[in-house]
């Protein structure tokens, strides 16, 4: 039966851009604007959940590691004209070795300290992008990255970009779904519910941490690519620090550690501000506001709300636990 | 020669600036043991209230300068009453998300209320030039140090002769005790974050004439003032007094004689290095501010 | 050789020293106690052996191998199994899946094998889960295998903590207070608990308070008073010894 609602749910996702194209046939370039933004948004909050909810480690690095992997493929697609696998190889590659490299040191700092050196990091990585004038282009941007080439395809449409979109999303998804299951989940959990705890039950809670960060990091630099192939251009805008607080408003509103929360959490974060029409910065006071709520009142986000319901639901006869 | 004494009396009004806002981090934290990301835009919103009564308002300097203080310091107790308290009890990740949500919300209203365009505050100290020992300076510069001094030593008397100032230090080493002999925790806390306000309102009616306020100024702000607590030794006021200045000094040369784009990663580089060498801070791992 | 050795062990904080060059000596299958009055060192003295804390000085040595300053998980892999002062477990986890936590480490099983769930890897997460169950239903805690860890009370909790350090088989027990803050059925039944491990032959190292306990259970007793080892010796002459009188009454 599961196998049958993942096939519905997989087809629909696939044939949006035809349904779009029914419902909605004068907006639909907007609308599917929107969806891919919202899938590739999808998939760097689920690398963003890796650091933040399975593994605990509040990490304000994610803006970096999205800059440098879109910085790198555009480099490499633009100047010294690599393909489009090679630059996305690329991409990745070089913001997860650059999450090991910082990933080192910055697991000496605890807690408070962890967060402000990874803030300063991305900080520090935005500075540069925008003075290191002769490399990054700076202010003035790259431009003319070129769309991705797959064999034979050329990924220029609307519709195409989605798909390329889903099938980024569907991935991601899959492998956030293995590592926080199974062994692997459980070490990621216990470091991050119990770290001296789980040292006792001989867990590295350093090994664990990295291996998220490096992974969330790498993805999050797959995920940049594709976003600069999709946009054209490249700034360092792009990396603002409060890229941040967007993946901490999708965490935590749709759910923190959850698959379904934080889709849920990207979708509602990209679409409704389009469906409300609100100005960027009404948009992040409403955020702000939002998320302060939120983490006070529900830090499980809309997913702890469902799941508490339908708890109720199931159990009705309370057994007492 | 004169152009390096120049670079050390910017860097002396830089470290002036930063120890003002570090001294209010470093209390909120080694009080209520809170990281607070929202601190910088105390600063932010002092150098408004700040520019509204000096510019707008065309009240006399020393008026609209204590006026931006005092204004700070209710909002810092409104602050703390309508956010800081509930989250006192929860996990530093709340507290985290929740000071860095206001620190967004709070930016964002002053770009829509202020406009992104930088307000300039010029005042006669300001503009007038001094030359103190063949080195030309605004006099605005050694007023901010002087002003400094004068509310570091202040603080200092506060925290041993007056008797919430004693409550402060006494719950920064042991708050469980302080409950116990019947110190009105709630109270010492509101009063914290007053104070650490008003410091920032007052850092910003000081400094502004010579930089610009604008609405972002409150990010990087708190990350060098986080790194002058860090450095100085998490929650001990003098130590982020000098590791403040230390960094003010570093950010000044490095702007003057490696690389002006790149003197706001200085701080972050002092912050990493010394964590790296030296966590406890450069002054050890103390109790109590 | 004797199982696990301390010497010399010191340990300051902030101008305050908590271990003063304190030497201990277990022989493997011993059963000892660690007693002083609060403040003497005990707690910290087990965090610089179990690999939470470095020691200034001084060695550790676990099987004459020197683990001084080695990383707590890997001091716990070596087979030293503790439990904590203030009762720990993974709250969000069930009882089960807390144990089962404690063993993973310990079945080394390639990436691959794990993937493809191939037969040995089952057999392995069976017999996890078999270990598991017998060893929750050998404190009481059989029926509640599924509950999550944060929903048991105290008492519990400190069984299941108990059972969770033992899922590893380890050869060197360290507790930390098993007797404190519960009721009198549930110290009895932590004697019990503890009786059995040595009867297993496993060498225990307990911190306690409660006297009748200690007296009840250990070979040998260690007193620590102010970082300082000031007596050790059976249970009987130590309970007598002037120097341990004083340390608690005195002054």
């Amino acid at each position: 039966m599961r196998a049958l609602r993942w096939a519905i749910a997989a087809a629909l996702l696939i044939a949006v851009p035809w349904i779009v194209a029914a419902a909605v046939p004068g907006q639909q370039r907007y609308v599917l604007h929107v969806l891919i933004f919202t899938v590739l948004y999808g998939a760097l909050a689920l690398s963003y959940d890796l650091v933040v909810g399975h593994v605990g480690s509040l990490s304000l690095a994610h803006p970096a590691f999205f800059g440098i992997g879109a910085y790198t493929a555009a480099l490499f697609a633009t100047e010294a004209r690599w393909p489009f696998a090679a630059a996305l190889a690329a991409g990745i590659a070089m913001a997860g070795l650059v999450a090991l490299v910082m990933g080192v040191p910055m697991f000496r700092l605890t807690e408070h300290s962890f967060a402000m050196g990874t803030l300063g990091f991305a900080l520090v990585t935005q500075i540069v992008a925008t003075n290191w004038v002769d490399f990054t282009r700076g202010p003035l941007c790259v431009t003319g990255i070129p769309k991705p080439q797959l064999g034979s395809f050329r990924i220029a449409t609307l519709p195409a970009f989605y798909w390329l979109g889903l099938a980024t999303v569907g991935l991601v998804g899959l492998l956030y779904h293995g590592l926080t299951t199974f062994r692997l989940g459980r070490a990621f959990h216990a470091v991050r519910d119990n770290e001296m705890l789980a040292s006792a039950a001989s867990i590295d809670p350093l090994k664990y941490r990295m291996i998220a960060f490096v992974i969330g990091g790498a993805v999050a630099g797959g995920v940049g690519t594709l976003y600069v192939s999709y946009v054209g251009v490249l700034c360092p805008g792009e990396l603002a620090v409060s890229l941040s607080v967007n993946l901490l408003v999708m965490l935590f509103l749709g759910g923190v550690g959850s698959l379904r929360g934080v889709l849920v959490g990207a979708a509602a974060f990209t679409a409704l501000p389009e469906i409300l029409r609100m100005a960027p910065t009404w948009r992040m006071v409403i955020y702000g506001l939002l998320l302060l709520i939120i983490v006070i009142r529900a830090p499980d986000g809309l997913e702890g709300v469902i799941r508490r319901r339908s708890a109720r639901w199931r159990r009705p006869s309370s057994s007492g636990a | 020669m004169s152009d390096l004494l120049e670079q050390l009396v910017h860097g002396l009004t830089l470290g002036s600036l930063y120890a003002m806002v570090a001294t209010g981090l470093a209390l909120m934290f080694g009080v209520v043991r809170l990281v607070n990301f929202a601190h910088g835009e105390f600063y932010m919103l002092g150098g408004y209230a700040f520019w509204y009564a000096y510019a707008e308002l065309g009240l006399p300097y020393p008026v609209a300068g204590l006026a931006a203080a005092a204004a700070m310091g209710v909002f810092g107790l409104a602050y703390e009453r309508a956010v800081i308290r509930t989250i006192l009890a929860r996990t530093w990740h709340v507290q985290l998300i929740a000071t860095l949500a206001t620190s967004i919300t709070l930016t964002n209203l002053a770009i829509i209320v202020f406009g992104t365009q930088p307000k300039e505050v010029p005042t006669t100290l300001s503009s007038a030039i001094a030359d103190i020992g063949g080195v030309r300076m605004a006099w605005q510069r050694p007023l901010v140090l002087a002003a400094a001094v004068i509310i570091f030593a202040g603080l200092e008397w506060f925290v041993t002769r007056a008797k919430l100032g004693k409550a402060m230090r006494a719950m920064s080493q042991n708050r469980e005790a302080c409950a116990v002999v019947g110190v009105d925790v709630q109270h010492v806390a509101l009063a914290t974050f007053g104070i650490s306000a008003a410091l920032a309102g007052g850092a910003a009616a000081l400094v502004s004439p010579l930089f610009n306020i604008f609405p972002d100024v409150g990010a990087l702000l708190t990350l060098k003032a986080f790194a002058a607590v860090i450095v100085g030794g998490f929650g001990y006021v003098k130590g982020a007094i000098a590791a403040a200045f230390l960094i003010g000094l570093a950010e000044s040369l490095a702007a003057g004689y490696i690389s002006y784009a790149y003197k706001d990663a200085i701080a972050f580089v002092v912050m990493v290095l010394v964590l790296l060498v030296r966590p406890q801070g450069l002054f050890g791992r103390r109790i109590g501010i | 050789m004797a199982l696990f050795e301390v010497r010399g062990l010191t340990k300051r904080f902030l101008g305050v020293t908590a271990v003063d060059a304190v030497d201990v000596s277990i022989e493997a299958g011993e059963l000892v106690s660690l007693i002083g009055p609060n403040g003497s060192g005990k707690t910290t003295l087990f965090n610089c052996v179990t690999g939470y804390l470095a020691p200034d000085a001084g060695r550790v040595l676990l099987h004459g191998r020197d683990v001084t300053g080695v990383a707590a998980h890997r001091i716990a892999r070596l087979g030293v199994g503790r439990t904590f002062q203030l009762v720990s477990v993974f709250p969000r986890l069930s009882a089960l899946e807390n144990l089962l936590t404690f063993l993973q480490q310990h079945q080394e099983e390639n990436v691959l094998a794990r993937l493809v769930r191939a037969p040995r890897v089952r057999r392995y997460e069976a017999a996890a889960v078999e270990r598991a169950m017998m060893l929750l239903d050998s404190v009481g805690l059989g029926a509640r295998a599924d509950a999550p860890a944060g929903s048991l009370s105290y008492g519990q909790r400190k069984l299941l903590s108990f059972a969770a350090a033992l899922m590893p088989d380890p050869e060197l027990v360290l507790l930390d207070e098993p007797a404190a803050a519960v009721n009198p059925t549930m110290i009895n039944q932590m004697k019990e608990q503890i009786r059995g491990l040595h009867r297993q032959g496993k060498t225990v190292l307990l911190v306690e308070h409660n006297m009748d306990v200690v007296m009840d259970l250990s070979q040998r007793v260690i007193v620590l008073d102010h970082g300082q080892k000031i007596a050790e010796g059976r249970p009987e002459a130590v309970r007598r010894d002037p120097k341990v009188i004083e340390a608690y009454f005195g002054r």
